[in-house]
């Protein structure tokens, strides 16, 4: 008994838990599926079923097999998601110091920035495609817009939670604007960095795939969208499901030991006795 | 002790008013007139809303007095910051919480563009000064708030300044430890021979470290005597127990008026 819940409070043990709580509950309803309906792939496949259309080697559209067709389009949707990404972070960042450094700049942009993060992407993404002219740019724009406004905000909520006195310390030893960001107020801004970055990351890749399906081309959205309308194994649309989902925790969990690594003072908080 | 007879922060009928949102006038201090001597300890002592920390800001440069004259060493606060004459710490450690021990304390050394080799030893002597040498590499979160109120004290001195400013450094520590601190800042005083302004509402506190015991009173804040406190040095746990102890500290929360 002491033994079983030991085990329920160690970390891994939910995890698992869960895992296999979805899993039995996906079969059981696969099972009832493929038992009623007529073509079961398109409502609830086997887990076995994706499993299999993963490892098959038996080509579809032009002489790749389905797995090496989502890796191909994942490819340009995670580029151009990590190109948004990557731009959107050092936008947020930058309009975060400015609003941080000039008070009016903050007033000016900050009850606006709410306005970016309430149209919906969808809505969005007809207007930039139009300002840019390209599918592709503004599909990076997209994820770039959506990355932009966690990180700014989150970043600016950092800069302002450093203690008065740390800006009294600085004062006192007659440091300059410069010296106080980079010695005081950027350090002690990066955990709520994070914490945007951790935000934005899987939805910058929600946000590419989202917008793949509104034009063609490459791109995991545009597979998607094919493969929904049967032009190609509706497992397609599975592997899709399933990468983007384990692409979309990777993301955060990669974010997240990041901060690990470069933030080694929050590891460590075991007090010593005096 | 204090032999040195040449005033280091002379203060002449400080005034401070303060507007409130209202545009009323609220008055923090009046008529605060004080002479601190080179090398002296000389404590804040008064109830919350007497003005004490006040005060302290104003010797500090954080604020500026509505009347009144200031000087540190014949400067103003301005000057004397800029010249980084005093350090000051704060009721909690204020430290870097990304940064070790070692490397909080050669913060101020780091913007003082004092060369790398030096900031080190010169970290490493403090660290020694406070008796957390072994700790150099720790982060502020491995330590307990005594060591960590100690290394705020070590980082103060480091920028070595003549003047050490403390607004209610032990007030957040248990009794122990506050204790053990006292014997500590007056073994660091002894060595470094800074002038000290400390800030408190303890009054035990204030008559075990003093030379001089500022006693401030409230509304409007004021000063309302000055005691010397004329225990021999070293101090000891042991005199707190005389009637010497005994009869200061009744001294002092004598003083106090409309409380």
């Amino acid at each position: 008994m002491n033994k079983l819940k030991r085990l329920t409070e160690t970390k891994y043990f939910m995890t698992v838990l869960w895992i296999v709580i979805i899993i039995a509950l996906w079969e059981i309803f696969a099972f009832i599926v493929a038992a009623t309906k007529r073509t079961p792939e398109n409502i609830l496949p086997h887990l076995t079923g994706i499993m299999e259309s993963v490892m098959s080697d038996r080509t579809i559209n032009g002489g790749q097999t389905a797995i090496q067709m989502v890796m191909e389009n994942a490819a340009a949707t995670l580029s151009r998601a990590g190109i948004g990404y990557v731009v959107g972070i050092v936008c947020g960042f930058v309009l975060a110091l400015l609003m941080s450094l000039w008070k009016p700049i903050e007033k000016i942009a900050f009850p606006y920035l709410m306005l970016i993060q309430m149209i919906p992407i969808l809505g969005m993404a007809p207007i930039i495609n139009a300002l840019t002219g390209d599918i592709a740019v503004s599909r990076v724009a997209i994820a770039a817009i959506l990355t932009f406004y966690p990180v700014a905000t989150n970043t600016l909520a950092g800069f302002k939670a450093v203690q008065r006195e740390k800006h009294e310390l600085m004062y006192s030893y007659a440091a300059n604007k410069f010296q106080i960001y980079t010695k005081t107020m950027i350090p002690a801004c990066i955990p709520y960095f994070f914490t945007g970055l951790k935000i934005s990351a899987p939805m910058a890749i929600t946000a590419s795939i989202l917008v793949d399906t509104l034009q063609g081309g490459i791109g995991l959205g545009c597979l998607l969208s094919q493969a929904l309308k049967g032009a190609m194994t509706r497992y397609v649309f599975w592997q899709i499901v399933f990468f983007s989902a384990i692409i979309g925790i990777l993301s955060f969990s990669v974010m997240g030991l990041l901060e690990y690594i470069l933030c080694p003072y929050k590891r460590t908080s075991k007090k010593e006795k005096e | 002790m204090s032999a040195n007879t040449s005033t280091e922060i002379m203060l002449k009928d400080i005034g401070m008013v303060y507007k409130t949102n209202d545009n009323r006038d609220v008055t923090a201090l009046t008529g605060v007139s004080i002479d601190i001597q080179k090398g002296e300890f000389v404590s804040l002592v008064g109830p919350s809303g007497c003005g004490k920390t006040t005060l302290l800001r104003i010797i500090a440069d954080l604020l500026t007095p509505t009347s009144g004259e200031i000087s540190i060493a014949g400067e103003t606060p301005r000057q004397a910051r800029l010249k980084r004459r005093y350090g000051i710490v704060f009721q909690s450690a204020v430290l870097y919480e990304w940064r070790t021990v070692k490397k909080n304390i050669m913060m101020p050394l780091e913007i003082m563009h004092v060369p790398v080799k030096e900031r080190e030893e010169r970290a490493m002597k403090m660290l020694e000064l406070v008796g957390l040498s072994e700790f150099a590499n720790h982060y502020p979160n491995q330590l307990s708030g005594g060591m960590q109120q100690r290394v705020g004290i070590a980082r103060a001195l480091a920028v070595q300044p003549e003047i050490l400013l403390m607004d209610e450094p032990f007030s957040a520590l248990d009794e122990f430890t506050r204790e053990k601190l006292h014997a500590d800042l007056l073994k660091i005083w002894r060595k470094t021979n800074k002038t000290i302004v400390f800030v408190t509402h303890n009054i035990q506190e204030s008559v075990f470290l003093s030379d001089k015991i500022c006693v401030l009173s409230p509304h409007p804040g004021r000063l309302s005597a000055v005691v010397d406190i004329d225990l021999p040095r070293p101090r000891t746990m042991e005199m707190k127990n005389t009637v010497e102890f005994t009869n200061l500290v009744a001294k002092v929360r004598n003083s106090f008026e409309g409380v």
